[in-house]
Order: structure tokens, then sequence, then C-alpha cells
């Protein structure tokens, strides 16, 4: 009987933290050498790790969800069995440090950035403090706490590379010239990482040497939504779809409700009707009313159809919600439109008339427009932008017919939703809207 | 009427751009803003206009030439009536020297070597004969030599008590002073041939900026203007005179101190910091009967003060007087002596003195150099003030040294002129060092580097104390010494060394460990399990972190 041996998880080509997915051994299994002991999972794809020799496991030491990096501990092995060709003990528990070093070379290379290939990345990240030479793109601060002896740190700087950001594997955690290279590497092949450097800056121009300029602060509507529709705009990957809708009849059936309408005191608007359609169409794609969680992992499908309308208003975009907008009559979702644009344009919307939106309208169909490409009120995952509509045209039976259409502009995150769902949603949204006796 | 030499304005980053089109021909009478180039860059191509009016006297570039930022175009012979204008700072001439570095002290040669090194070619200024700046000739260097000769006679008289007497030493004046000048002469003649070697070109004599790339020398051969595309200032500081005092000879500064004056029976420093005390412990070594006068309530301010309570111990009984919270209410100038008049809490007596020591400080020499021609900002004080990279406001002129602030010590000018030598090269580098210690060379010494406990109190750091007293160290009572003692100051959670003191013999070698430690990141263990040998005075800086891991059995600490 040998001693235990302690199987580590093998070098992943730089990959930390990665999700072990899946555990598939017990203790007390007898494996044979190359016998998959778990699964884990990269940014680009999962993996097997093998045994690296056959045994009987004695303890299997993480589980599934756990993150590991290379190193990371598996299993502990007893009566390891010096199978044929079985490695001796110390080069399958090869430390960390050793194994990095075999690709150190190609580490460096990367780092320092060889000419003769520069990726767009590198040269970015290279240009920088050529531009800047008296300012270095450094957290001084980070920097200065960094567990990194003075040679480790002048090297940093060579490379630009922030020591505060850099994990020391060393002993106690000291910064190892390994570590700065394995880091600058990171950074040079894996640019769309969630911690991505700042996106470059529009540059300032003294706009008064051109001519006599006038300053004036942006609304403070405007600031808020301003930093959330580019936060969204850069988070989301958007896709808009464009279609349009055969609104002839229910324009007709609109005039026909007016007088009705009137009676009980609503404007029976195209929005509302728009409204109900979007809450039918929803309810039949699940997927475009709901969000992602924070993490990104799970899709979180809600239960309930509350539809956000921009609504434009002197102290800015303002988006009230209209709960519920799958119930009650078209009536009921007209007299709310109508209630909640008196109170954004009187400035009297409360926080919660805002909130708990899962789906947003955007329509400009007052003023103008054949389509545009609406940005996701995130964290919802679609926005539906309604264009002016107008007599078009409509090949039908051998003939044009004139019929009246309304553009359509989905935009929709493509994390989410593919191209094909959201065809599918706004060719069914159109039919609602075509039938339009089925919305009352 | 005056010629100006006109040249290619500032292109940014475009260099080598080719000249399409010459507007102008020699003889022709131009008006400021006249086009008389146009240059094609890789994105446009562009007028460049004369900066003045007046008749173009020459023309040195031609259609087809390539030229770039600073290449010379013409000379413009001015019209009398055009009114001096200020053009927007010039780029240097393409002839101008790489780097000039001012000054040749520690700061200054250092950088200029380094630089040489580097590829670059480099004029170093000096305004007096010789190399080295203070710290060589009128410093660190001097005093050490005396602080020698004072210990050897000390360590002669200690002796005694222990069956070795030598009797009474008999001090020759004029051949001690000869013999610290010979180890001055080696060392300064020594950076002459480095100097050499690196091919730096020395030039003696007093800089003064004339334009952001432009300096004027005043030496013995006359005045010569020196152009540069960058340049080091480590113009270093002077000693500070108290004002109000008689303009008389016996009233010397730190350079007059090291003349170590044979009829200087009684002296009085006025200053009790590490200049003033180490000279104090000169002459009180030589003989002569030695006061102190300090302004603050304790010797050597900034200093720990159980670092200095040992030293001021000794001081007390070696010396005539130490005053403290006491200041020199007057000084007046006698035939017999310089009679001085204190202003103090315990309100001393007069006393009279054969040589008064003003060691109250040093002050940068930042408002003796003209900055201002050059654009740089210099405070009231006379600091110059630098970013990491050692760079002034005018990002091509770098300060180094005691112009560029506290501490005014040569090890931390060296290590700032090889940043600053290596960023003018086009190195990435930066000041980031993490401590930089002091040192007194005094008798005990008294070192310390990094936090100190009274920073750490006014910070409100909460750190660990390993201690350890040299009265239990064998190698310290074998040197028939016994007040010294060694502490390390840790951080609690990571146990790493924040900081250090230590006073005794040798003090200022024995800091270096902590230094290195403190850069390291190292940990208390990471210092008690590192081998000292035995019987060493290093030793009591693996038992301080000892004690405070609490492996320590040289001593017996009770449990915490």
């Amino acid at each position: 009987m040998t001693s235990p041996i302690d199987v580590f998880v093998p070098d992943i080509g730089g990959f930390k933290d990665v999700s072990v997915i899946d555990v598939l051994v017990t203790p007390g299994q007898q494996i044979e050498k190359e016998t998959p002991l778990i699964t884990i999972e990269t940014e680009k794809a999962a993996m097997d790790v093998p045994a690296p020799l056959a045994g009987l496991v004695a303890e299997v030491r993480l589980k599934r969800g756990d993150k590991v990096s290379q190193g990371s501990l598996i299993l502990r092995l007893a009566d390891a069995t010096a199978g044929e060709g079985a490695p001796p003990a110390p080069s399958v528990a090869a430390t960390p440090a050793a194994a990095a070093t075999g690709s150190a070379p190609a580490a460096a290379t990367a780092a320092l950035g060889t000419p003769s290939a520069p990726t767009p990345a590198a040269t970015a990240a290279r240009a920088a403090p050529v531009a800047a030479p008296a300012v270095m793109a450094v957290d001084a601060a980070a920097f200065s706490k960094a567990h990194a002896s003075p040679s480790i740190r002048k090297f940093a700087r060579e490379l630009g590379a922030n020591l505060g950001a850099v994990v020391g594997t060393g002993p106690k955690g000291r910064i190892t010239i390994e570590d700065v290279k394995a880091h600058v590497k990171r950074i040079l092949t894996s640019p769309p990482t969630p911690a991505a450097p700042a996106i470059p800056t529009v540059p300032a121009v003294d706009f008064a040497k051109f001519g006599p300029v006038e300053v004036r602060p942006l609304l403070r509507i405007q600031k808020i939504s301003g930093a959330r529709l580019q936060a969204s705009w850069m988070n989301l990957p958007h896709v808009t779809q464009h279609d349009a809708a055969d609104i002839t009849a229910l324009d007709a059936l609109r005039a026909e409700l007016k007088a009705e309408a009137a009676q009980q005191g609503v404007r029976l608007t195209p929005l509302a009707f728009i409204v109900r359609a979007c809450a039918r169409a929803l309810q039949e794609f699940p997927a475009f009313n709901s969000s992602l969680d924070a993490g990104g992992d799970n899709l979180v499908l809600k239960q309930y159809i509350n539809i956000g309308f921009a609504a434009d208003t002197p102290k800015g975009l303002v988006v009230p919600v209209i709960r519920a907008a799958d119930r009650g009559s078209v009536y009921d979702i007209a007299r709310a439109l109508g209630t909640l644009s008196e109170k954004a344009r009187a400035g009297k919307l409360t926080a919660t008339e805002m909130q708990g939106g899962t789906f947003t309208i955007s329509s400009l169909g007052g003023i103008g427009g054949t389509s545009f490409t609406p940005i996701i009120n995130a964290p919802e995952v679609a926005i539906l932008g309604v264009s002016r509509s107008s007599h078009q045209p409509v090949f039908d039976n051998g003939r044009f017919v004139p019929r009246l259409m309304l553009p359509l502009s989905l935009s929709y995150d493509h994390r989410v939703i593919d191209g094909a769902a959201a065809a599918r949603f706004v060719v069914h949204l159109a039919k609602l809207l075509g039938e339009p006796r089925n919305l009352l | 009427m005056s010629t100006i030499d006109v040249r290619v304005p500032d292109l940014g980053d475009a260099k080598n751009v080719s000249v399409i089109e010459v507007l102008v021909s020699v003889g022709a009478t131009l008006a400021a803003e006249d086009p008389l180039l146009t240059l094609e860059t890789e994105k446009a191509t562009m007028d460049v206009p004369s900066p003045v009016g007046g008749k173009l006297t020459s023309l040195s570039v031609k259609k087809g030439d390539i030229v770039t930022s600073g290449t010379l175009i013409g000379t413009v012979e001015r019209a009398a009536t055009d009114a001096p204008s200020d053009p927007a700072p010039a780029p240097a001439p393409p002839d101008a020297l790489d780097l000039v570095v001012l000054g040749a002290g520690p700061g200054g040669y250092t950088a200029a070597f380094r630089a040489a090194d580097l590829g670059m070619k480099v004029t170093l200024i000096e305004r007096w004969p010789m190399l080295g700046g203070v710290c060589l000739n009128v410093g660190c260097i001097p005093s050490k030599a005396l602080l020698h000769a004072a210990k050897v006679i000390e360590e002669a008289e200690s002796m005694a008590a222990s069956g070795i007497e030598f009797g009474a030493p008999r001090i020759d004046h004029e051949r001690l002073r000869a013999w610290k000048n010979r180890v001055v002469g080696k060392l300064v003649g020594g950076l002459a041939s480095l100097a050499k070697q690196r091919k730096v070109d020395v030039v003696h004599g007093t800089a003064t900026f004339t334009g952001p790339h432009s300096l004027e020398v005043h030496g013995a051969d006359g005045t010569r203007r020196l152009d540069f595309k960058q340049c080091i200032i480590a113009a270093g500081s002077e000693s500070v005179r108290l004002p109000g005092l008689p303009d008389d000879p016996r009233i010397i500064d730190s350079t007059g101190a090291l003349e170590i004056p044979a009829d200087c029976k009684r002296l009085l420093v006025v200053g009790g910091g590490i200049i003033g005390l180490e000279m104090a412990c000169v002459y009180d070594a030589l003989g002569a009967r030695v006061s102190v006068v300090e302004l603050s309530d304790t010797l050597m301010p900034g200093a720990d003060r159980d670092l200095v309570r040992p030293l001021q111990k000794r001081i007390e009984k070696r010396y005539e007087r130490i005053l403290l919270n006491t200041r020199i209410a007057t000084l007046e100038a006698r035939s017999s002596g310089l009679l001085a008049n204190f202003a103090g809490p315990t309100n001393p007596a007069p006393e009279e003195f054969d040589r008064v020591l003003v060691a109250v400080g040093r002050s940068a020499n930042g408002n003796a150099i003209g900055a201002a021609q050059a654009g740089i900002t210099v405070s009231a004080r006379g600091i110059i003030a630098v970013d990491r990279q050692m760079r002034t406001n005018v990002p091509h002129i770098f300060a180094i040294g005691d112009i560029a602030g506290a501490p005014m010590l040569a090890h931390k000018a060296t290590h700032e002129a090889k940043v600053a030598a290596e960023v003018a090269a086009g190195h990435k580098s930066a000041f980031d060092a993490r401590c930089i210690p002091s040192v007194a060379y005094t008798d005990p010494e008294v070192a310390w580097v990094g936090l100190t406990e009274i920073e750490a109190k006014a910070g409100g750091i909460d750190y660990g104390k390993g201690t350890f007293p040299w009265a239990a160290s064998g190698r310290s009572l074998a040197i028939n010494r016994d007040e010294g003692f060694t502490k390390i100051l840790f951080d609690k959670s990571t146990r790493r060394v924040l900081g250090g003191g230590i006073v005794g013999t040798n003090a200022g070698d024995l800091i270096a460990e902590l230094g290195l430690a403190i850069e390291m990141g190292a940990d208390a263990a990471d210092i008690g399990l590192t081998i000292h040998a035995h019987p060493t005075l290093s030793e009591t800086v693996g038992m301080s972190a000892e004690a405070f891991e609490g492996t320590l059995t040289d001593l017996y600490l009770p449990k915490r």
C-alpha cells in the first residue's frame, strides 16, 4: 500500500476560478487511470479532468458549484496502484508555480506585445502609456500596497500592469513575476471581460474657439436616464427587428367606438390597442417578458405583464407603467394611459408608477418616422418602437389595395432572444393588431 | 532691431514631414503671420506662418526638404516697429543637448551617469570646482571621517576602566584636517574620472534658466548658452541662516564646523537635529565643552522618543548643557568670545562661547536658478514640486534631491536621480520606494526606517511591536556598550514589517535589513526564521522579530 496521493486540477490554460459543474466519482470508488473525475466549465467550453493514475478514491475534496483553478485539490487517492505508466507522485502534485514556469516564455512574449503581430488589444494597451508619458495608467494607491518586491514593481511598471489587480500566487500571496506576466497575458487575450478597461473617451473640444456658445446643464432626468441608457446600450447586445402591421381594421374600429368611448370618458388611442396586443403577444412568448438574473446564469420569467410606455415631458423622458396590461378591457388600458400621461406631463408620477415594468413601448407615431432602433429599458429584454402609420399599397388578391400600415421596430436582448423568436413575436403582434375586435 | 531664428513649430506627433512649397524668398518683407512654407503631414497640409514681421535675411529650407519640429527655416531681421511678441513655447532646436543635469551632488552625478549609461549625451553643470556637492565635499563624507576619529578617541578612553590606558590623546588638528581632506579628495577625484569614462561633459559655472529649453552658464571663462531637450535639476540646498545674528567668523554652519578650529574650547550648537548632534559629538571627542540649544521639546525631532533617550542620557552626562524649549535671544560678539543670551523656561544664564554652530535646517535652492524663465513652479521655500516620475510642471524638466523637497538625504537623491534619468531616457520608471532610512551618526547611532510610532499614533494605525534590548546581546556587552535596543513595528493582521528603529553602535548599518524587509513585504516569521550570525549586533533584529512572534528564548517575556 502506497501513501495517499493528492490529485490536483491540471493546467487548464490559464483559466482561474472555473466552475465545477459535475463531480463524477465518489469516495470508495475504484478508478482507472484516465477515469473522468470532475467536469469543469470554462468561458469557452466544458471539459473533463481525468485521473492521472489508478487507485481508490479516499476523499473527494470539492463539490459541484465550487470554483477551482490550476492546482486546486480535487481528491485524495488511497492505495494508488502504480499501474503501468503511472507517473511518480511529485509530477502529479505539480505545484502551480512549477507548472506555470513552462508557459512563461510564451506569456512574456504576449505581454510585451511583439511588434510583428500586434492584436488590437495589445496595441491599445501599449498606446496608452506612450500617449500620456507624464501620467502612467497605474492605480498608485493599490500599487503601493501590493505584496510585491521592488523588482516586481519595476517589471509591472514597464508593462503598465496595475499591481493592485494582480493576484499573487507566491508564498503568502506574494506577487511573482509569473503572476504579472499571466495578468498582462489575460488582459491582452480577453479584452471583453466584465472588468474591461474604460472605453476610450470622446476628445473634448473647445467649441468657443469656433464661435459663441451657450452652456446649459442637462436636465436632471436626462442625467439619470442618460447613464441608464448608456448602461443598457453597452451591456446588452441589441438587435432591432422591423415589420409593419396592417391597422386598417383597427383604425375603423376605433372610429366606430369613438362615441362609446367618449361616453365612458376615455380617449381610445391606437396606443391602447398596441399595449393590449403586446400583452397578448407576451403571454404567447414569455421569454420577452423576462430578465436575466444578476449572475447572468438564469432567466427570470415574470408571471405578470406590466407595460411601460415612454412619455415625453417638459422635464425629460419618463416611463410610467401600466400594471396587469393583460387584464381588463381596452377601455381600462386607455383610461390608465390617459391618467398616467396626464400625471407624467404634470410631473406628478410617483416612484411606484414608474417601477415594475416587464416590457416597454416607445411610440413616436404621433410625430413621424418610418422606423428607429429603440434602446431596451434594461433589465427588460425587449422594447417595441412604434413609428407613424401611413397608407401603403398592399398587393392583395392580384391587385394593390390601400392599407393603413403601422411600422413596428422591436429591439431585443440577443443573449435572451433569438432572431427567429423576435421575428415570430413581431409577426404575431402584427396579426393581433390586424384583428382588433379580439383585443377589446 | 534684432535678428531671430525662425523654426518649424511643434508638429505634435508628426515627424519628418515634407516641405511641399516655399512661399517666400530671401529679402522678402514679411508681416507677422505671413505664411513661409507649406508642409504636408500624414493628415493634412499646413502653412507655417512667420512668428514676427521683418525682413527675411536667410532661408535654410527648400522645396522637397524633410523637416521636423525645431528645424531652422531661416532668419528674420525684426522690423523696428514690431512689438516684442511672446511666441508660444518653441520646441528645442534640433542640435540641443539631450540632457543637461544641473548640479553635481550625489543626485546630479548619479542622474548624469545613469543617463549616460542609457545612451544619452549628457552635460553636467557644477558651480563649484569640485564634483560631489555638499555630501562629498562638506557633508556626509568629511563629517563621517571626523566621527570616526571621535569614535577612536572615545573607545580608547572607555577601555581605561577595563585595564587598558592610552592616556590623554594628543590631537594635531592640522593633520586631522588634512587626512579628512584626503578622504574627500579620493572620492571627488574618483567622480571626475567616472564622468570622463562615461563621456559626460562637465561644465563649471553657475547656471540660470533663460527659457524652457535653454540655460546660461556663468563660469570663470565667461558666459555660455546651452540648449537642451531635457533637464534634470539637482541644485540642492544650503544651510538656513538665523536672522539677527552678528556678522562674525566665529558663527559657523556645518561647512565651517568641518574645519575643526583648534582654538574652539567651548562650542554652542544651535539646533538639536541630526547635523547639530553629529558635530557636537565630534567637538566633544576633540575636547571641547559642548552645549546644545534646541527650540522644540526634544532632540532629533521626528525620531521616536525611546530611540533618542539612550543618546540623550549619554550626552547629558558628557556635554556641558542641553537646553530644550530654548532659543537664543541675542548673540553678542565680544573679543573674548560670543556671548549668548537664552530665552527659555529655565531662564539659563548667559554664556560665552568660542564658536557658535548654527544647524537649524537646510533650505532648497529652487529660487536661485531662474526657474521662472523656464516656466517651472517653485514654492516659497525654494522647493520644486514633482510627480512620481520626478517631472516638474514642465514635463521635460525634472527635479531631484533636496530641491525636490524633504527628506533632504543623499540616498533619497540618488534613488530619485535614477528614476529621473530612466524616465528621461524613455523608460517607464517611477519613484515607488516604500521607505527611506534616516540615520544619525552620533554616539550611539540612531537609525529608523518606515513607520515610526509617532506617525502610527498620529495616523491611528494599529501596530504590534517587537523589541530587543542590547543589554541582553553578548556582542553589545563585548564591545563595552549596553544602552542600545532594536525595535520593529508590525502590521497586526498581516504580521508584515511596517517600520523599525535601532539605537546603538552601528545602528545605521543594521537598519538596512529592516529597509529590505519592508520593500520585500517580509513578516515577523520571515525575519525571525532567518538565521543571523552569532554573536553580532544584527542578531538583535532577528530577536526583535522573535519577541513579537513569541519564540524568543534570550529573554523571558511573560505571555501576553
